[in-house]
């Protein structure tokens, strides 16, 4: 009797777990939906190379020139600008943590690290337009201090305790038979760490990697604040540039519903989830491949 | 113990959901406590969001200073005042203010002869104007060397045809000139593509600046800077924003007043029919004092009294 009950309050509990699972990923589902309905006279209208490849945004002229590629590139460049700075400094320190810094120190490091989340972007964003640009400015003679590599640097600094915090449980998630077998066997500390549990927690690390560079392509206030949101295609990190997060907050308040200008940035907010999905996809697959050789 | 948590969890469900579904059907009710009784007695105010919240703001002191019609004007009956705002762009102002949607339509562009042609039989009344003023750091030497520049010289700078401040004066420093502008597609934006660029397309090395105080908190930080900011911003920060001449006109409130300095426009209220009574003392209270304040406080020039 008492296991007949205990099964059915298994069930009832798997299938609320079910149906709020089903309800996010319809969420999601639901969102794409809409994003796309709201943009399609733009891909039906211009086409997606068009789009995507025209480097040309003039957005009101008659007829309107809509292309986004110097929006995408100022992502790429921002985003990936921020995970270079962001990751070594972040494994780096993830490692520390979890096995070398002593445990006081530790208790002292990881809540202040944790504390950089809880800072509001644009919090972020004005220190940086306060201080960054303005050191740039005086350091290097700039006529004006924004870049997408202040933008990235800002953005690194947002980014790392994301990568710190995940990395950090990944090490610690590594089965103690291993630490205990290289102990066994003799080897350094530093041996055991980069060669025994780095390797077998790069899944985990790469994992951070990825949310890391999903935040950063969509963190939007302190980029627009620090980026300069020019719209030339930028040819260098140190150039300005207008990435998609940026231009769709600059520019959707003052558009009318169903004009070409708001489906053309439901259109670029499309294609900035569609390349933060893809980017997750893409590196799942690698991390299977991954497991599947190693 | 595992029986109670099961139904803890049930329960929290069940809430969650009914407030998801409560939140969606909240949103009507609400709003209808305070429609007219008497539909005569009101006034429907609509069209665009810049004006809005200016006559907004006066409304609201309007109808507390004086609550019912008979305290404005003892020939008028004793009923509440009741004056509504709603907003959805100049043009769709100027439509309804001739279709008779609304009793005035709001309207914040400079009219045309063909428009103002609409109201022959009404009114145009004008609150005041939106200003856009060249401003430029008061350490630039510009605004000693050149305080003067004609709209070609601007057309020039703002599309990016001259990049240094040398190119417009070889008395200025070799160092570029650092454009700001506001998003395009904006109001000020649009203000300054119909006074200045004229169709000319702005230069893609443009910095578009999310708003209008940060524009000026960058030409106050960078020496090189120019751009179009709002006459509060530049009547704020005397010391530290210098305002340029357009083809010899300075932005002053003379010339913002008598139309000279063209970079602005009208903020209006339109109306098809002339306003009775009632309409014509809500439209002396925003000529008044106390509604030209409004319109000053909001960072908007108002018309000369």
């Amino acid at each position: 009797m008492i296991y007949r009950g205990l099964e059915l309050k298994e069930k009832i509990i798997s299938s609320i777990i079910i149906s709020v699972a089903t309800v996010s990923s319809l969420l999601l589902l639901a969102m794409l939906i809409f994003i796309l309905r709201e943009s399609w006279p733009i891909w039906s209208q211009i086409g997606v190379s068009g789009f995507l490849f025209g480097s040309s945004w003039r957005p009101l002229n008659t007829p309107p020139e809509i292309g986004i590629l110097s929006m995408i590139v100022s992502t790429m460049w921002v985003a990936g600008g921020a995970l270079l700075i962001a990751a070594p400094l972040g494994f780096g320190c993830a490692i520390f943590l979890a096995e070398f810094a002593p445990r006081p120190l530790a208790a002292i490091l990881r809540p202040v690290i944790n504390m950089l989340t809880g800072i509001p972007s644009v919090v972020y964003g004005f220190l940086g337009a306060a201080v960054l640009v303005k050191f740039f400015e005086v350091k290097f003679d700039l006529a004006s201090g924004e870049s997408l590599f202040a933008a990235s640097l800002i953005l690194a600094i947002m980014v790392i305790p994301f990568i710190v915090a995940n990395s950090e449980a990944a090490l610690r998630l590594v089965a103690p038979e291993y630490r205990h077998a290289g102990i066994a066997l003799g080897v350094s500390r530093q041996y055991l760490t980069l060669r025994i549990l780095v390797p077998l927690a790069r899944k985990g690390m790469l994992g951070a990697l990825v949310l890391a560079f999903g935040r950063a392509m969509g963190e939007t206030m302190a980029v627009l604040m620090l980026a300069g949101n020019t719209l030339r295609l930028p040819g260098s990190w140190f150039d300005k540039g207008e990435p998609l997060s940026a231009l769709i907050a600059l520019e959707l308040g003052s558009t009318t519903p169903a004009g070409s200008h708001y489906q053309a940035l439901f259109a670029a907010g499309l294609v900035l989830v569609l390349m933060v999905i893809a980017v997750n996809i893409g590196i799942n697959l690698l991390l299977n491949r991954l497991q599947k050789g190693g | 113990m595992v029986k109670r948590r099961i139904w803890l969890s049930v329960l929290l469900c069940c809430i969650l959901a009914f407030t998801m579904l409560a939140g969606c059907a909240s949103n009507e009710t609400g709003s209808e406590n305070n429609a007219a009784p008497t539909e005569d007695y009101s006034i429907k105010i609509g069209g665009s969001s810049t004006l809005a919240p200016i006559i907004a703001q006066c409304a609201d002191s309007f109808t507390e200073e004086f609550k019912t019609w008979d305290k404005v004007d003892t020939s008028l009956p004793e009923e509440p005042i009741v004056i509504f705002v709603s907003t959805g762009g100049s043009g769709f102002g100027l439509k309804s203010a001739v279709d008779g949607t609304f009793d005035f339509g709001m309207v914040s562009k400079n009219l045309k002869d063909e428009e103002k042609e609409q109201f022959a039989n009404g009114s145009i009344t004008q609150l005041g104007s939106d200003v856009l003023i060249i401003g430029v750091n008061s350490e630039n030497p510009v605004a000693q060397v050149k305080p003067d520049l004609t709209t070609e010289e601007l057309v020039s700078i703002f599309s990016g045809k001259i990049k240094n401040w040398q190119e417009l004066d070889p008395a200025l420093p070799d160092r570029s000139i650092v454009v700001t502008v506001r998003d395009l597609g904006g109001g000020a934006s649009e203000v300054f593509d119909s006074a200045v660029m004229k169709g000319t397309p702005i230069s893609d090395e443009a910095l578009q600046i999310p708003s209008m105080g940060a524009l000026a908190g960058k030409i106050m930080d960078n020496k090189d800077t120019i751009g179009y900011v709002s006459s509060g911003l530049v009547n704020q920060n005397p010391d530290k924003i210098t305002p340029i001449s357009v083809d010899g006109i300075a932005p002053t409130l003379e010339n913002i007043n008598s139309g000279a300095y063209k970079i602005g426009r009208a903020l209006l209220l339109v109306s098809k029919d002339k306003p009775d009574n009632m309409e014509q003392k809500f439209l002396d209270y925003l000529l008044s004092e106390k509604g030209l304040g409004v319109v000053e406080e909001l960072g908007y020039v108002p018309v000369a009294r």
